[in-house]
């Protein structure tokens, strides 16, 4: 008994069934295209694409593009100082989204917190990640008035909430054996999360954190449009006033700073995971 | 081992150290970067009668607007104009990424141009293209659609060449090598392996243009965006907070629908790698 | 001296993994638990140590001056204090692979320092030096500063058990430390727990009978719950049936339904592992 099956290893290629596993594969898939189809079609309708007005569209935008160049060179080092501001404004965001994102990860975690506060927190989360920046911006300008700080709380919410879901699905990944063999040294749960857990997921907090500030730059640019200042104000500011040049100066900037932000974010990430760890 | 000393970089007491001067130092910037920004601790302890004011505002919020039918039309818009985005975005990616991608494209330099392209694209903020697009198309939701599609090529340009990349190559050989043209090859062997995270990808991008798709609509794109920012306008908290309310319930609930039609229409390969 | 009378664990269908387990260890033993998988043996360290709470039973440590610990039918604070005297050594990874292999073994005596120190000090020097101590006894003080996941599975074990000599513990517990290691490997961890016991009782899972009976001064054999054999380790081939049994009937047994508690601390029944050919399809 549970000796290995001693079945003749060729055997009959079912054609049959293959054949008919296929054509049902092929009207799945003849389905599932015609529902994109319709659901194109539908959407298409509710958004107005209109094909001719696409077309008169590239016209335009081209004749607008033009009195776009050349870009108002000049103006380079007026735009610096709110260039700095959205890039400070996502960098702090971002640190504080690091920080105060590890204890609500914490709470967050099946195998480290009580199931109700879990679900508590979980939602809370979901809240933070559910709500956009904008729409927390408009809020927080009717309390704050306009400036950089409504911009950085929105920033700062949404980051935590980004980054506390990730942190608390990666505490929930960790092998509960490690965690176990720490606890049996006699240690207190607290203990166990300052050697166990925090060690383990500080490389993914960092990799997080610093996409987050990629994402932070680019919505900081949108969140100053609509009140918080930096280089997001300038571009929309000098649209509404139709000066081209100056808005392609600071669409040009813009384009400068989230392209540094890749490749810093790029550049710390790829050391990370060579090292290992940090520490 | 003639004497047991703890290696200098593994002392507690050195590690200790680093630690203080690490977080002391970060306390540091932080401060300089707040007083760089103008704000000090007095800044964010706001009059507590503004708070209170503004939720004297909201509250109640007008439920009455979420079981209209303008609030349901302009989900349906926003919906629609994340859906065309990711769709339409996503086609002209995956066929921009086979000319990316250094076993599909016909020339070293096609691949150099179109990778360049995408890196463009994948930096241009969405606020400057939907700026440009309200002139050149008008508003509503159309401006918006466009913009996405423009964010999307980027985005996930770059992803699919890098999927197509990895693609196995012996896969790729084994099909050649019975005779098949390029195009053959592309639909027998790229496609089938590079199909799973292409779809995943896309359920991806849905999530994120539908978050996109909300202050696009602010700036002029129509759908609950639009709705919102006018609301917020004309000062109507009350309606503000509605659509505070049918917003986060439409993020969360499109991500756990498209999470769950993910998982089921994804099947795991069967020859991984 | 570590005393289990009458240790049971039932699930809640009835079935009892653990049955009336009795048994107790001296000082100078090697005892070494035996049985097929899914007989229960993890199940009763893990009693032993608190990770599963048994339905019933008595499980005591005695220290030398008479003092003693209990892990069953307490609460929190008194299990930690218990769990001070028990050294663990689990199969596989059970160091923190981002720490170094010094702060790993220095997470031995974590249970003796106050949580606010952990968190505000660390650790002290002093602490350092003596686990280096313990790291030299299993021949492992040069990898001291190096990463806990650079290290082969051989290493990584000997780094644990340097973890729980630095412990001075009363027991040590090994569940199946040698299961995953090549032969070389598994004779070098022998090798330092045959001295160890000498000093203080070790008692472990083991799945090599072979190598056990090399080893250990005293084997007890488990099956379906219950302690079918308990004498010197030395096994006949008669005795060694009498506790393996024609395993690939139990084998074949479904694998139980265990429900998990997301509390940390409240201890959950670990579903135990299922090896063996199953109707011709390898597991």
């Amino acid at each position: 008994m549970g000796a290995l099956s001693t079945a003749p290893f060729r055997q009959e290629f079912p054609f049959l069934e293959w054949k008919r596993g296929l054509t049902v594969q092929r009207w799945k898939h003849l389905a599932a295209a015609v529902l994109l189809a319709v659901l194109t079609v539908f959407a298409s309708f509710r958004c107005n694409v209109d094909v001719a007005s696409f077309f008169t569209g590239i016209g335009k935008g081209a004749a607008l593009l033009q009195m776009f160049f050349p870009p108002e060179w000049s103006g380079v080092g007026g735009m610096m100082q709110p260039l700095a501001v959205t890039a400070v404004m996502a960098l702090i965001a971002t640190i504080l989204g690091m920080c105060l994102s590890l204890p609500c990860a914490l709470a967050a975690s099946s195998n480290l917190a009580p199931p109700l506060l879990r679900l508590t927190m979980r939602s809370f989360i979901a809240l933070e990640r559910g709500l956009p920046e904008i729409v927390q911006m408009l809020l927080l300008i009717a309390i704050f008035g306009l400036g950089a700080i409504p911009g950085l709380v929105a920033l700062s919410f949404s980051s935590i909430g980004m980054l506390a879901k990730l942190l608390a699905d990666g505490i929930e990944e960790i092998e509960p054996q490690m965690l176990e063999a720490v606890e049996g040294t006699g240690a207190t749960r607290s203990q166990v999360i300052r050697y166990a857990v925090i060690p383990q997921i500080l490389p993914s907090l960092l990799a997080n954190g610093l996409f987050r500030f990629e994402v932070n730059v680019r919505a900081g640019v949108i969140l100053g449009a609509v009140g918080a200042g930096g280089i997001g104000y300038v571009m929309s500011s000098s649209m509404n006033a139709m000066e081209y040049p100056r808005a392609c100066m600071a669409t040009l900037l813009t384009l400068a700073l989230v392209f540094a932000s890749e490749r810093i974010s790029d550049f710390f990430r790829a050391r990370i995971f060579s090292a290992g760890a940090l520490r | 081992m003639t004497t047991l000393e703890v290696p200098p970089g593994a002392l507690p007491s050195r590690k200790l150290r680093l630690m203080i001067s690490f977080l002391l130092g970060m306390a540091a910037v932080l401060c300089l970067l707040f007083a760089f920004l103008g704000m000090g601790p007095a800044s964010f302890f706001v009059d507590f009668r503004f708070i209170a004011d503004l939720a004297e505002q909201m509250l109640p919020p007008n439920m009455g607007l979420l079981w209209s039918k303008s609030i349901f039309f302009s989900l349906i818009d926003t919906l629609s104009m994340a859906f065309l985005g990711t769709i339409v975005g996503g086609a002209l990616a995956l066929f921009l990424a086979f000319f990316a991608a250094i076993n599909t494209a016909p020339h070293r330099l096609v691949r150099l141009f179109t990778r360049t392209l995408l890196v463009a694209n994948r930096s241009v903020p969405h606020l400057i293209v939907i700026l440009v697009l309200l002139v050149a198309v008008g508003i509503g939701p159309f401006a918006g659609v466009l913009t996405l599609i423009f964010g999307s090529v980027g985005m996930y340009g770059k992803f699919f060449a890098d999927a197509i990349e990895q693609s196995d190559k012996g896969t790729l050989e084994s099909v050649e090598s019975v005779g098949s043209t390029r195009l053959q090859t592309i639909r027998f062997a790229v496609l089938p392996q590079v199909m799973p995270s292409f779809a995943a990808n896309l359920f991806y991008a849905f999530d994120y243009n539908l978050r996109a798709a909300i202050p696009l609509g602010v700036f002029g794109g129509g759908g609950i965006g639009f709705q919102l920012a006018f609301a917020n306008g004309l000062l109507h908290y009350k309606d503000v907070l509605a659509y505070t309310i049918a917003i986060v319930v439409m993020i969360n609930g499109m991500e756990r629908i498209s999470d769950w039609v993910r998982r089921s229409i994804i099947t795991q390969p069967m020859v991984t790698k | 001296m570590l005393q289990v009378t009458n240790v049971r664990v039932v699930l809640p269908n009835g079935k009892r993994l653990v049955n009336d387990v009795s048994f107790s260890v001296g000082r100078g033993e090697f005892v070494s638990i035996l049985g097929s998988s899914g007989a229960g043996k993890s199940l009763t360290l893990r009693c032993i140590v608190g990770l599963t709470r048994p339905s019933e039973g008595k499980i005591t440590l005695t220290g030398p001056e008479g003092k003693t610990y209990s892990t069953t039918s307490v609460g929190q604070k008194e299990m930690r204090r218990a769990r001070r005297h028990i050294g663990l050594i689990f199969q596989g990874s059970n160091l923190v692979k981002r720490l170094t292999v010094l702060e790993n073994v220095m997470l031995g005596r974590l249970g003796h320092i106050h949580p606010l120190r952990s968190w505000m000090l660390g650790f002290k020097d002093s602490e350092a030096r003596a686990a280096m101590v313990a790291l030299d006894r299993v021949n492992m003080a040069q990898c001291a500063a190096r990463l806990a996941g650079s290290l082969s599975g051989g290493e990584m074990q000997r780094v644990s058990i340097a973890r729980a000599i630095y412990q001075r513990p009363l027991i040590y517990l090994a569940d199946e430390p040698i299961s995953s290691l090549d032969p070389k490997n598994a004779e070098a961890i022998m090798s330092i727990l045959q001295p160890l016991s000498r000093e203080t009782p070790v008692i472990g899972a083991f799945h090599q009978p072979v190598v056990v009976a090399r080893y250990c001064t005293r084997v007890i054999g488990i099956r379906e719950g219950r302690v079918v054999y308990d004498g010197p380790a030395q096994l006949s081939a008669r005795q060694l049936e009498s506790i393996y049994g024609d395993s690939s009937a139990e084998s074949l047994a479904p694998p139980y339904d265990l429900e998990a508690q997301p509390f940390l601390f409240e201890p959950d029944l670990q579903p135990p592992m299922r090896q063996g050919i199953h109707q011709g399809v390898a597991v």
